[in-house]
């Protein structure tokens, strides 16, 4: 356990789920294997995308799937726990790639911290949110304000939370989120008297991530990221053929 | 999570650092996991395993357990043929928390290599490793 060392933090602004995916995929690998100067935690917001967990979740759609493709949005299928999912402009998505036995942390640790770092920033917009035992994820009164859906190679974490802040809610009436049924969904934007915004909340979830996990924050642009993961991705494959196999982008 | 010392390590078996026991009864490795993974996971409500017949090495990823949102994956402590999955978990996969080394057994192998065993290691030295 080095506790010593920063997190860091990258904000990639919007990014379209297939390319954070890679990016995340590429993290994992590199990370689990000692390559990385440390944890990353990416900040990231999507265009319009459904995504459904390792048991599945298509069966939790409420309206035929050519309905949603008519609409250009991609239904992508991937690792994380949980069922299917809406990400959306206006959502605060952070996926932590952290070695958990290099922090001391097990997954249900994890899983609670990043509950309590939406309940604490939901706290700062005057919103009392809170955990429900039987599904987890952030509550203001029996709605829905916040996902979490992870993923653990090789002692790594990755997926993360969704944290709806001011987002066009509609779609999530067309899936039954998290496998229940009549569960309502909200935003910070509908729940708060104060006026909201992406960048306030991402930093407010860095911030009490790292108060509550006891980490110092550097930060680190996408681009020197993309060297480092390229200088290892390199050495490993030194004879300059196969480059990493990329994920393809979601159709649409 | 609980101390280290009111979890249970069973002399008998033998284990891998990613958190994997065997046990081997009658050339066939018997497989889990150890009962610091399934307290790290918490509840466990998903396990995915391979069918029988499928050939995996030493390290692959084997299947995977989903507790609390999280899917974690499994690995192979010995390469081997998988000659079953327990069926039980399909159901009741909160055996795995509950009784880690004996109902909530995952897959049962013919070791491919039976010198791997020997790289396998003893509760004490499992145990060792966990104190970091």
């Amino acid at each position: 356990m080095k506790p010593s060392v920063p997190w860091r933090a990258v904000r990639l602004g919007r990014m379209a789920y297939g390319e954070a995916l890679a990016l995340q995929r590429r993290l994992v690998a590199a990370r689990a294997a000692g390559a990385l100067r440390g944890d990353i935690v990416l900040f990231v917001e999507h265009p319009p995308v459904f995504t459904t967990g390792r048991r599945g979740g298509r069966e939790c759609l409420l309206v035929p799937e050519e309905t949603i493709a008519a609409r250009g949005i991609p239904i992508v299928a991937v690792e994380r726990g949980g069922f299917i999912t809406y990400h959306g402009p206006g959502q605060a998505v952070v996926y932590p790639i952290l070695h958990l036995p290099q922090n001391g942390l097990g997954v249900a640790e994890l899983v609670s911290g990043l509950e309590e770092a939406m309940i604490r920033t939901a706290a700062d917009w005057e919103v009392a949110a809170g955990r429900d035992a039987r599904n987890r994820g952030c509550w203001v009164g029996g709605k829905k304000i916040g996902s979490i859906g992870l993923a653990v190679r090789r002692g790594v974490s990755f997926h993360g939370l969704a944290f709806n802040v001011d987002l066009d809610l509609e779609p999530f009436s067309w899936i039954e989120p998290c496998g229940l049924a009549q569960v309502g969904v909200t935003s910070l934007a509908r729940e708060s008297p104060r006026p909201v915004s992406l960048p306030a909340v991402e930093r407010a979830l860095a911030r009490y991530l790292g108060e509550i996990f006891g980490r110092f924050w550097e930060r680190v642009s996408r681009g020197d990221l993309e060297k480092e993961l390229v200088a290892w991705e390199t050495a490993v494959e030194p004879r300059g053929g196969a480059p990493p196999p990329p994920v393809p982008s979601p159709p649409g | 999570m609980k101390p280290l010392q009111e979890l249970s390590f069973p002399e008998e078996l033998r284990y891998v650092e990613s958190h994997e026991w065997v046990r081997v009864e009658n050339g066939v490795a018997r497989i889990g996991i150890t009962d610091y993974a399934q307290d790290q996971l918490g509840d466990v409500v998903f396990v995915e395993l391979p069918a029988a017949g499928k050939t995996l090495a030493r390290g692959a990823a084997f299947g995977s357990v989903e507790s609390v949102k999280a899917v974690s994956e499994l690995y192979m402590p010995l390469s081997g043929r998988v000659v079953e999955a327990n069926p039980a978990l399909d159901s009741s996969p909160e055996l795995v928390n509950r009784s880690p080394y004996g109902e909530g057994w995952m897959i049962r192998v013919e070791p491919s290599d039976p010198a791997e065993l020997a790289g396998l290691l003893s509760a004490a030295e499992y145990r060792e490793r966990l104190k970091g």
